[in-house]
């Protein structure tokens, strides 16, 4: 703390940090909230007081604990997801001041130096509500199920060893074994758009996934499941189902849908490079399209 | 219910062949759209070189003579027809969200959209300003040539018309606008082409081709706005004068035309008038007895 005042606070006064106040004592959070799946959002707003070291999910915590708004109304705790509290499961991904990233990681300090005045939450918008800021991101893991993102060696036999893996293709893999599945890359993505269907009156459970499903599949796969293919195309092991994957990536909604915005790199908190896997995918398709064309 | 899944199943035909109508998209950007254009600019950057030098050029593209519409239709405007429509349909398929996610990348990708609009825009009334659309005698007579300004070039008056019609300083912006946001267009989407189809893979790679196809964007900004600079200075009389005597002539003239366009150059303007005043008077005079 003291080193930190030395720094920040020392003579220069006009220097950069010169406006950098001590934090609040309280700060607004405005929090937009929806009810239940295609009900209208409405946003509410929260007063909380500072504490060190909080983070999204702690003030989360504190809103739950005061059931009150900022006008002292009763209210229901606002409901979100999370799981690790350590940026490696990506369940608490959300619009924290407008911008996709995970709440655990999301501290108010920090936030609060941007905009000490107030701290703004939202659902991620890509994806349909299931009620305040939890979405359901089952259209992101469709999305690894259409491109088969594993290497099937499940058998009722011992298949033995595989084959060896170099350390330049190990390099190359593990930045991409990273993705948490957040899909952060996928809420900046502009060439990725909401698709949330409305469970019809009489439709079962079954026929609705079904239906849902034929809808996702015709949607962008977007930047996580291109990067996947790659990784799994990749491996000496996956390598036997790379036309598989490139023919899935190949199909509507694939890798041609993207507009090479290179959002989803800017954004991905495990900096993983998907624009990489994007031009390599890229090229795969291009070569697989060509084989495919000659080899009839 | 079934059916509609199936039905969702199957899709359309864009969506069946989403991955070769987007490729080909891809493609006829750069071949034969973008390289035509890159001809189209430095054929037209050849007005500076004064009338001589762009009537011979125009003349060199012109003496396709009727292949000349079966080459454009097939090289430029259906290949450009293809790619506007489904540039259309990819533009509505995506939402721009530059307000929320300011990064460079992003900032390039509403470009490309934006001047895709222009794009559109200015090729469209720039093939109506010049041509007038349609070679129909009835339509540019009664429709493009009088009411709405169209069908202002001729190709064997190919300086003169040309600084008539960009005369005004208003279509000299509009046109400066156009070719600005086309070289953007074409030279940010050779680099998206680029990661496309997975020639440049490697963050350090796209940076790479980053600098060439800038380089390339600015090289043909100057090639483009050329053009503007050689019709602005052409002097329309003089132009006039030799274009007359280079249309009247046929290939065996050709270095005696040469010879004329020299004489024309080093006369004064009343030398030039006096010239043009005998020229119209036997003009009238081998009329008066054709006549006879
Ligand atoms: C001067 C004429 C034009 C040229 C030279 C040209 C050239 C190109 C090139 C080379 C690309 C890159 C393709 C890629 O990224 O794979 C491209 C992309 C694009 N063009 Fe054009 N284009 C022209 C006119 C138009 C017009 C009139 C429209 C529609 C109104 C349009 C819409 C688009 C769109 C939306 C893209 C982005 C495609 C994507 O991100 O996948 N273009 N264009
Ligand atoms: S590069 Fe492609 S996948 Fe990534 S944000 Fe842009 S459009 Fe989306
Ligand atoms: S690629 Fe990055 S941003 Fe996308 S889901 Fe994986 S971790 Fe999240
Ligand atoms: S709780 Fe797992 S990433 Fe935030």
């Amino acid at each position: 703390m003291i080193q930190a005042n030395s720094h920040d606070d020392s003579a220069h006064g006009s220097h950069d940090h010169g406006e950098h106040h001590a934090p609040p004592a309280q700060f607004a959070v405005r929090v937009l909230r929806q009810d239940a799946p295609g009900a209208p959002s409405y946003w509410e707003r929260h007063t909380i007081t500072r504490e060190n070291d909080m983070n999204v999910i702690s003030v989360l915590q504190r809103i739950a604990a005061q059931s009150e708004t900022a006008d002292g109304d009763k209210t229901t705790p606002v409901a979100w997801d999370c799981n690790c509290l350590e940026e490696v499961c990506g369940a608490c991904t959300m619009l924290v001041n407008g911008k996709t990233r995970q709440a655990c990681s999301a501290l108010v300090d920090k936030l609060l130096a941007e905009n000490p005045e107030e701290i703004e939450l939202r659902p991620m918008s890509k994806f349909p509500v299931v009620r305040d800021l939890m979405v359901n991101r089952s259209r992101l893991f469709r999305a690894l199920q259409k491109v088969q993102a594993w290497i099937p060696v499940d058998g009722y036999y011992d298949m033995g060893s595989g084959p060896r893996v170099s350390p330049a293709n190990q390099e190359q893999a593990y930045p991409l074994s990273e993705c948490m599945s957040c899909g952060c890359c996928l809420e900046a993505c502009p060439q990725f758009t909401k698709i949330e269907l409305k469970k019809q009156e009489g439709e079962t459970d079954e026929a609705f996934k079904a239906r849902e499903q034929a809808a996702f599949d015709r949607g962008f796969v977007g930047a996580h499941a291109i990067s996947q293919v790659m990784l799994f195309n990749n491996h000496p092991t996956g390598a036997m189902n790379a036309p598989a994957r490139l023919e899935a990536l190949m199909a509507e909604g694939g890798i041609q849908d993207c507009g090479n915005a290179q959002n989803c790199v800017a954004v991905c908190p495990k900096k993983i490079p998907l624009t990489t896997s994007i031009g390599r995918a890229g090229r795969a398709t291009t070569v697989h399209a060509i084989k495919k064309f000659f080899d009839r | 219910m079934e059916a509609a899944v199936e039905a969702a199943r199957q899709g359309t035909f864009f969506s069946r062949n989403e991955f070769l109508i987007r490729r080909l998209h891809s493609l006829t950007g750069l071949i034969p759209v973008g390289a035509y254009m890159c001809i189209h600019l430095l054929t037209n950057a050849s007005t500076l070189g004064g009338p001589e030098m762009f009537q011979k050029n125009v003349d060199l593209i012109h003496s396709l003579g009727p292949a000349l519409p079966i080459v454009e239709w097939t090289f430029i405007f259906l290949p450009l027809i293809f790619h506007a429509v489904v540039g259309v349909v990819i533009i509505r398929s995506g939402n721009a969200n530059l307000s929320s996610y300011y990064y460079v990348g992003n900032v390039r990708y509403t470009l490309q959209r934006v001047t895709a609009w222009i794009a559109l825009l200015f090729i469209a009334y720039h093939v109506f300003h010049m041509h007038g659309w349609f070679h129909n005698a009835w339509w540019l007579e009664n429709v493009a040539n009088n009411e709405l300004g169209g069908h202002q070039f001729d190709p064997h008056k190919a300086s003169s018309t040309a600084a008539i019609a960009l005369a005004s300083p208003l279509k000299k912006l509009f046109y400066g606008i156009g070719v600005i946001s086309c070289v953007y267009h074409l030279a940010n989407g050779l680099w998206t082409m680029g990661i496309t189809w997975g020639v440049w893979t490697t963050a350090a790679a796209q940076r790479r081709a980053n600098w060439i196809c800038g380089a390339f964007g600015i090289a043909l900004t100057v090639v483009g706005l050329a053009a503007l600079v050689g019709v602005t200075t052409t002097d329309v009389d003089k132009a006039e004068a030799y274009e007359k005597v280079r249309h009247e002539m046929n290939l065996e003239e050709q270095q005696r035309a040469e010879a004329e366009a020299k004489r024309l150059k080093s006369l004064s303007p009343a030398e030039r008038e006096a010239e043009a005043k005998a020229q119209a008077e036997k003009e009238a005079k081998a009329a008066e007895t054709k006549a006879h």
